[in-house]
């Protein structure tokens, strides 16, 4: 169960599949400890725990074509893929790269052999978020990002919204291409009117 | 910046879902006969237990062979559940210096981070800064999580720390970095150190 050294992983990463992993620790720790305890109680009784006399002979009567054990078999192969996709499916990134080279001219680049530049998919909604505040007639606004698009939901006292969608898209656009994220997510907006 | 244990979490979720797809299969096949027919297990219409139980888990060996087992699950499972803590993994002191016959010279990195810290806070637009060092003084991973107010100019705040602060950090060590990470946050906050000039007006056409 050792992890990587001291050296330092990707800032832009996927997810790291902690709570199915934590279910199945904590799964393997129940298990672990019944079984410590069952055994222990043996070596110091010198008897089995009468909770296992009826689990004992269920199994003594048991049979391979009895349905329970296909419905267990069943349960063991859901069980099994679930356990996989939560392995396989790879999930999105938490962060989106920033080009910090256009920042830096060559003579004056950092002594550095390896960089990485990102900003946080929450960072992004915020940037975009503020950024919408800031234009004329938007009077709330709530911002999701993904690595590929930012979407805006802008609540507005304005009776005809006209350009504004148009002009939030295009404002929070350049702000995201001035940050110098890359690729610049696709920008999308809803405009609603207050009542 | 905080390490997460992703790839050991993805290793050990296939080897368990392979596990049990593969004793579910095999339960299936043999509770309908399929396995009789290829490995010649047992007929399906005969017990899954043959012996007498009770005789073979009064054997003693049993008892202790299944605390080991049940030891070793328990172990790997509060493992696995620790290994979930994010952690910092900052590198031991820096020796700058390792003759003996010259003496030495240690270099706690927390108090490089320090520096670091300072000089990013108090860059224009910067509302707080976190600096973690790793790796060795010959070869040092620097990590920096930088939060800069949602109306700073992103790309200058790069700009200062990579033509600035690495440059130092770099010359102070006497060695290239390694590795520079630099993960940008947003705050509506101002900054706090420096001097900040809110201004609000009316402009008259």
């Amino acid at each position: 169960m050792s992890r990587h050294g001291q050296r330092s992983s990707r800032l832009r990463h996927r997810p790291s599949r902690a709570v199915p992993s934590i279910i199945a620790g904590i799964l393997l720790l129940a298990a672990g400890v019944g079984l410590v305890w069952l055994t222990i109680t043996r070596l110091v009784n010198g008897t089995w725990p009468t909770l296992l006399q009826g689990p004992r002979d269920w199994l003594a009567a048991l049979a391979w074509n009895d349905p329970v054990l296909r419905q267990i078999g069943v349960a063991a192969v859901v069980a099994g893929v679930v356990l996989l996709l939560c392995a396989i499916i790879p999930g999105g990134f938490n962060a989106l790269t920033i080009d910090d080279s256009r920042s830096v001219e060559e003579a004056e680049a950092p002594p550095v052999q390896e960089r990485e530049t990102v900003m946080t998919r929450r960072a992004v909604a915020r940037l975009a978020k503020a950024r919408c505040l800031q234009i004329d007639g938007v009077g709330s606004a709530a911002a999701t990002a993904t690595t590929r698009r930012v979407h805006l939901s802008v609540e507005t006292s304005l009776h005809e919204p006209g350009d504004l969608r148009t002009r939030i898209i295009e404002a929070v656009q350049t702000r995201l291409e001035e940050t110098g994220l890359s690729p610049v997510p696709q920008v999308t907006a809803t405009v609603r009117s207050r009542d | 910046m905080r390490q997460t244990a992703g790839t050991l979490n993805r290793i050990w979720l296939a080897v368990l879902g392979i596990l049990f797809v593969a004793a579910g299969a095999a339960l299936l096949l043999q509770s309908n006969g399929t396995l009789h027919a290829l490995l010649n297990t047992a007929r399906f219409w005969e017990s899954v237990v043959t012996g007498d139980l009770h005789a073979f888990f009064a054997q003693p060996w049993v008892a202790a062979f299944l605390l080991l087992i049940g030891v070793i699950l328990a172990v790997l499972g509060l493992l696995w559940i620790i290994a979930q803590i994010p952690r910092k993994n900052t590198a031991g002191a820096y020796r700058l210096h390792d003759d003996g016959s010259q003496g030495f010279t240690l270099c706690d990195p927390s108090v490089l981070a320090a520096a670091v810290e300072s000089r990013i806070n108090a860059l224009p637009g910067v509302v707080s800064s976190a600096v973690l060092l790793r790796g060795t003084a010959s070869a040092p991973d620097l990590s920096l999580r930088v939060t800069v107010n949602d109306r700073a100019d992103v790309q200058d705040v790069i700009h200062r720390i990579q033509t600035s602060t690495l440059r130092e950090l770099s010359y102070a060590l006497e060695a290239p970095l390694q590795r520079s990470q630099l993960q940008i946050e947003i705050s509506g906050r101002s900054q706090s150190t420096g001097t900040v000039v809110h201004s609000t007006g009316t402009v008259v056409y």
